[in-house]
């Protein structure tokens, strides 16, 4: 699943420690999450989207 | 992994480290009390049985962390035991054969340090999967 959790971070000028601190996962997990390596489940997307204040499909294609 | 989540894993790794480290002074005091001997067979089994207390407790810190852990590490510890299972497993199995072939006796004991060298190896693996 393709995502654009990067540029969404990049965008506020965040590093990944401080997005993995706002979703209170390691920051390994940011890391595969924005190389794709790891699709998250439903509540961890929905929790990225809100964090962003965009919607899920706006985030993550397939 | 950020400062507040490496914090985190490490304070409750430490309950891990303690339960491991009471698991090696009742086993040394298990094993010198059963070599100047036991009275009574009942005894004798609870000494010798006593190590499985903090092995319990272990198996608890064990557990504690892992659900402390995020989704993503969850999903590569359960990857890295289901390789150390598979591999303990084939590798038993295989060795079990051989041992009907005149390959010395290997006793019980061997099975969890090899299950937990597995156990890491794969994390090791199941790690470099999501980089």
């Amino acid at each position: 699943m393709k995502n654009c959790i990067q540029e969404l971070r990049a965008a506020r000028k965040w590093s990944q420690a401080d997005l993995a601190e706002q979703l209170d996962v390691s920051r390994q997990t940011v890391n595969a999450l924005e190389r794709g390596r790891y699709d998250p489940s439903l509540p961890l997307a929905f929790r990225i989207a809100r964090l962003f204040g965009v919607a899920i499909e706006d985030v993550f294609q397939p | 992994m950020n400062k507040r989540t490496a914090s985190l894993t490490l304070r409750r790794a430490i309950p891990c480290f303690v339960a491991f480290a009471a698991y090696v002074i009742v086993l040394v005091v298990s094993l010198r009390l059963l070599a100047h001997g036991v009275e009574g067979r009942a005894a004798e089994l609870a000494v010798s049985l006593s190590p499985v207390i903090p092995v319990i407790a272990l198996c608890f810190c064990i557990v504690r962390l892992i659900r402390g852990m995020d989704e993503m590490h969850r999903a590569i510890q359960l990857e890295a035991l289901s390789m150390s299972v598979a591999a303990t497993a084939l590798a038993t199995f295989s060795y079990g054969f051989l041992e009907n072939v005149g390959f010395p006796k290997v006793s019980l004991f061997v099975v969890l340090p090899l299950m937990c060298g597995f156990w890491a190896a794969g994390t090791v693996l199941a790690q470099w999967r999501y980089r």
